[in-house]
């Protein structure tokens, strides 16, 4: 989230599109309510289903699933066609006047696709949708001075966007023109200076081959209507699980380091050629110190200047090692072990009836969790003779959170300690026990060994104490001092042994490598604070009340990365000349007699910089960024409206059908996301990565989460109270559907697809509605996907069904928009 | 003391039901999704709150999914307390309706005395195992320690309010004024059957959060009347039938031991 969770009481209209907060992240809805009591705040819905959160809104507006582009799209359209964007914002804050390439073409000239576009490769050469430059003496980007000129971003964007009208939104989105318009009425009107819209998103908008394109989608809207780095604006991404922003910070994913240092590939042969990766002219400058700071964490003494601080100890990306690759190799045989913690792929899983066949190619398997999970389980699910199973499965079992001490960080990036309350029933052990047991082990098998590709783990620092101390493990990601760390000048910022305050330490310091921090995104939050008392301890486990300027970011309530900040882009909270856009949207601004930012939260941006200070181009770092300019962790310091790198499916969102669709894309003839990797395991068997086709399967359906029950169910589908609340598997039919096969409420029903088929109660409900799309008529239904044989409430697996096909960025699977029939068993 | 239930802002995320099955350690039922989110789907003597999905349509597109609570109201004169012939039943000075489980007889009067169809009984046992009345509490043990009863404590979106009695009519008031073109322009249970200690606001019609449109003359008033007539011979029936069941049970449970299977489940039998 670019925001608090609290700081939805500061919006004025609240759009939740993809995500469904009253069910899933249902403390949201206090603040959402305080938003709409204290200030006449609207919370619209956009989903394909009458959610529970869309039965508490003021305004529901149905889509088709996987149309979320067209929709956004069209309020881009209404923002730029209607002049509702904040012209102030949008020429100094963003790239609306940078010029492009005049070789860049878009969908509009090239029919769907953006210039540079190779058929053979399905990939896309870059070079036109780069920036113009020019040499004066060091490379500055050109742009316009109106927004009218042809070759700028704006131009471009206007053009792009002069398609998605109302009523593409209606033909495509299958969105009565009017909903449409009445959403769009009343979240564009958030472009004035003293109002802001946020907008609520989940895997509603992420699981889909256009995933990342959608959340694009949204950050350009905001930007428009100058909603980023306002209080009561942004665009706020509702984490799944409650501490996945955790996992996601510290680097959970293959392609990360901790902090989005990001992973070296096989291209980076050494810490040179990795650093070049970090733009010079934004904070990311600091990238290389960071990563340096990083391996003297992990690596200690073995880190030195000579062997480039260790950087051939860490493994270099040379794949695809996301989720669906890992189990199509699992499929082929060419993974041999798996380790799996607090995961459940056999019910979580695309095509999960194949992935559960993948896991049967594994010689063992390791599962860590609180109950045996359909995974640890695999081997006996319903229709397996475990004697046709040769994996070894092993099951540890693991504690629940409250049985142990540690940092959670919610959706809004804020830390906070908890401390361990109840004690874990029989053998079950923290994760960090048996993490700490596996290393030991691991550092004695290799023991002695001379080999260099061993090196890793015998310099591994690893020194948390036996039993092992969480606490030590939270100095190490704050970060300490190996020696007195000294800035350019001789002097001393921190000294030796002590916690570093926070990442600046590190940037500032003459010689990075005299600190030793695991994550810099966190640095601080186990350093000493006060917690707004005058009582001074760790800063994630203060829990101080005080509120300045009764915005509700309550600074002195354990830790937000990075620096404490509430509100990412907080510069941008103030007009170019420093002073707040509104006096009820205050965050920081300007002031003069003291030279520095002030306000209530943790300015994002160099705290003594004057609005009117101007770049140096050839300067280091955020000295390449004007006073305007509030986007530090762009080399140009501006919000991109157009993308120019970074992204493989193009630099604006461009609508595509989901890999599975009733129609033929409405917008251009390239149907599908032109970059995605279909899969084409075993096409030809009965387990295989099969796509369906509209004359088989002519239903779309989607998955989803109900409050009652929990991801794959396994710590919900075994607590008694929960079973009963939401006992069975079931799919959520419209009345017309239902009347058209026959199917009654309460019928068990046969869910197909081509990759197979479950069983499930059907809930007839005048919640899901048959649309108007392209023409003709279209039938949407939905299911929960918590269900698997394991537990008291058990019923069929709804991924089952679902594709092996993932976004075109993130790999991220879609399991949002896939094509179904349905039949009464 | 009393509760205020807002169903516009109830998104039907049941933790209150959940937690009061929690709180007062009431086992779970074995239940069906028989096409409806509604589970369980109706007070029983292990289901002291239960909360009930109405979807409404209205013209065109128009859809509400309200979201009613169903558990006792702690009426002000209270009709089950009036049907009691033992005096189990009672109203407290502070507000809650409680009942005396050593006095009570099983004779299931206060059932059918009350208009909310709140007070269940303990089917599953016959009388001579202890068969009793039971129902929500209003959490006395939590509110009795300075806590808010345990439905009110989990609601995480404002919709349970737990205060005093004319401090939340006057809030409520306030909040249905402020927006008239959300609420229905009247808190239940100020007056209905005298007053309750439950009260509600709502955004639709209270006959669909399934509440029954009643009067301000407390119904213990005229089921006192009913009372002052009521022959002795119809609890003698009621306790004489129960005995009944109680037999069938334990004939049915010698059978079990036998190894023979009865077709016939319990609920049927004593019910």
């Amino acid at each position: 989230m670019t925001n608090d969770w609290v700081d939805v009481k500061n919006s004025d209209c609240v759009l939740v599109i993809g995500a469904n907060p009253a069910e899933n992240h249902p403390a949201s809805i206090a603040w959402i309510n305080t938003a709409r009591d204290e200030q006449g705040a609207k919370l619209i819905v956009v989903d394909p289903r009458f959610t529970r959160t869309a039965a508490t809104s003021d305004l529901y507006c149905s889509l088709r699933s996987g149309t979320d582009i067209v929709f956004l799209g069209g309020l881009i359209n209404y923002t730029l066609q209607n002049r509702l964007y904040n012209e102030e914002y949008v020429k100094y804050y963003t790239n609306a006047l940078t010029l492009i390439h005049p070789d860049f073409k878009g969908p509009v000239d090239l029919d769907g696709l953006f210039s540079g576009y190779d058929h053979e490769t399905r990939s896309y050469d870059t070079t036109s949708w780069q920036y113009q430059t020019e040499e004066q003496p060091v490379t500055v980007v050109k742009r316009a001075t109106s927004l009218d000129d042809p070759n700028c971003v704006f131009a471009h964007l206007k053009k792009h966007y002069a398609r998605y009208t109302p009523e593409v939104v209606e033909r495509i989105c299958g969105t009565p023109k009017d909903k449409f318009l009445q959403v769009a009425e009343l979240f564009c009107a958030t472009g004035v200076p003293d109002k802001t819209g946020t907008i609520f998103y989940a895997m509603g908008q992420t699981q889909h081959t256009v995933g990342t394109q959608n959340v694009r989608s949204m950050a350009m809207l905001q930007l428009l209507l100058g909603n980023i780095g306002l209080p009561g604006g942004g665009v706020n991404a509702l984490r799944g699980e409650s501490n996945v922003q955790g996992s996601t910070d510290m680097a959970l994913l293959y392609h990360d380091l901790p902090g989005y240092l990001g992973c070296p590939t096989d291209k980076h042969g050494n810490l040179e050629a990795y650093s070049a990766k970090f733009a010079t002219t934004s904070y990311w400058a600091n990238g290389p110190a960071f990563f340096i700071s990083l391996m003297k964490a992990w690596f200690g003494d073995a880190a030195t200047k000579d062997n480039d601080y260790a950087y051939h100890y860490v493994p270099k990306v040379s794949g695809d090692y996301s989720w669906i690759s890992l189990f199509e190799a699992l499929y082929q045989g060419t993974i041999k072990g798996l380790v799996c913690m607090g995961q459940n792929p056999a019910v979580s899983g695309p095509n999960a009836r194949m992935e559960r066949k993948a896991l049967g190619n594994l010689d063992w398997l390791v599962v860590m969790d609180l109950f045996e999970t359909e995974t640890a389980s695999f081997w006996k699910a319903p229709g397996i003779a475990p004697a046709d199973i040769q994996t070894e499965v092993f099951l540890l079992p693991a504690v629940d959170a409250i049985e142990k001490a540690g940092s959670i960080v919610t959706s809004g990036r804020r830390m906070q300690w908890r401390p361990k309350v109840a004690e874990s029933p029989g053998e079950a052990m923290e994760d960090i026990w048996t993490l700490d047991r596996l290393v030991k082990a691991l550092k004695d098998v290799y023991a002695g060994s001379t080999e260099a590709k061993d090196r890793p783990i015998l310099d591994l620092v690893w020194d948390y104490g036996d039993p092992p101390d969480v606490e030590l493990v939270a100095r190490e990601i704050n970060g300490y001092a190996l020696e007195d760390v000294k800035d350019a000048s001789g002097e001393v910022l921190v000294n030796k042994g002590e916690a570093i305050p926070g990442f600046s330490t590190i940037a500032k310091a003459a010689d990075p490598s005299t600190t030793a921090c695991g994550n810099w995104l966190y640095s601080g939050y186990f350093a000493p604070a006060d917690d707004g008392s005058g009582v001074t301890m760790p800063a994630v486990k203060r829990r101080g009340q005080k509120d300045p300027g009764e915005m509700g970011f309550y600074p002195y309530w354990g830790f937000t990365w990075p620096a404490n900040r509430r509100v990412l882009y907080n510069r941008a909270s103030a007009r170019p000349d420093g002073t707040p856009w509104a006096e009820n949207k205050k965050v920081i601004w300007w002031d003069e007699e003291a030279g520095k930012w002030t306000g209530y939260d943790v300015p994002d941006f160099s705290a003594t910089k004057p609005p009117d200070a101007e770049a140096d181009p050839a300067g280091a770092g955020l000295d390449a960024h004007s006073g305007t300019d509030p986007f530090i962790m762009k080399p140009d310091g501006k919000g991109w409206l157009f993308a120019p790198s970074g992204l493989n499916d193009g630099p604006f969102p461009e609508h595509y059908e989901p890999l599975e669709s009733p129609i033929q894309n409405p917008l251009s003839s390239v149907q599908n996301n032109p970059v995605i990797t279909v899969y084409d395991t075993a096409t030809d068997e009965e387990i295989g990565d099969r796509v369906g086709s509209a004359d088989k399967f002519p239903i779309i359906c989607t998955t989803y989460r109900v409050c009652e029950q929990w991801q794959t169910g396994s710590m919900s589908r075994t607590l008694p109270w929960l079973a009963e609340v939401q006992p069975d598997m079931f799919v959520e039919i419209g009345k017309e559907l239902a009347e058209q096969k026959g199917i009654e409420n309460g019928d068990e029903v046969i869910v197909t697809s081509a990759r197979g088929e479950i069983r499930a109660v059907a809930l007839v409900t005048p919640r899901w509605r048959p649309m108007n799309v392209n023409g003709g008529k279209v039938h949407q239904i939905g299911m929960v996907w918590h269900f698997g044989w394991q537990g008291l409430a058990t019923g069929d697996i709804a991924n089952d069904l679902t594709p092996h096909v993932g976004d075109a960025n993130t790999r991220i699977p879609e399991y949002k928009a896939f094509l179904v029939d349905v039949r009464k068993a | 003391m009393a509760i205020l239930f807002d169903a516009f802002k109830c998104t039907g995320c049941r933790g209150c039901q959940v937690a009061c099955k929690q709180w007062n350690d009431l086992e779970a039922e074995i239940t069906r999704n028989t096409g409806s989110y509604q589970n369980p789907p109706r007070l029983s003597a292990k289901t002291w709150l239960t909360m009930r999905f109405r979807e409404i349509e209205r013209n065109g597109d128009g859809l509400t999914w309200a979201f009613g609570r169903w558990a006792c109201m702690h009426c002000a004169h209270p009709a089950c307390v009036s049907a009691c012939p033992v005096k189990a039943l009672y109203k407290t000075p502070e507000g809650p309706v409680l009942w005396d489980k050593d006095r009570c007889i099983g004779c299931r009067y206060c059932m059918i005395a009350c208009p909310f169809e709140i007070p269940t009984f303990e089917w599953e046992k016959g009388l001579f195992e202890g068969a009793r009345i039971r129902k929500c509490t209003f959490c006395v043990d939590r509110v009795g320690a300075g806590l808010d009863p345990a439905c009110v404590h989990t609601c995480t979106t404002g919709a349970l309010r737990f205060g005093d009695r004319d401090e939340l009519i006057a809030q409520a008031e306030a909040r249905i004024q402020s927006q008239p073109e959300r609420y229905v322009q009247h808190v239940y249970g100020k007056e209905e059957t005298g007053g309750t200690s439950l009260l509600y606001i709502s955004h639709v019609p209270f006959k669909e959060l399934g509440l029954p449109t009643l009067g301000t003359t407390p119904i213990q008033e005229r089921a006192e009347d009913a009372m002052f007539a009521t022959p002795w011979a119809v609890i003698g029936l009621v306790t004489g039938l129960s005995g009944v069941a109680w037999l069938v049970r334990r004939r049915q449970e010698m059978m079990r031991r036998k190894g023979q299977s009865s077709e016939q489940g319990d609920k049927e039998t004593s019910s």
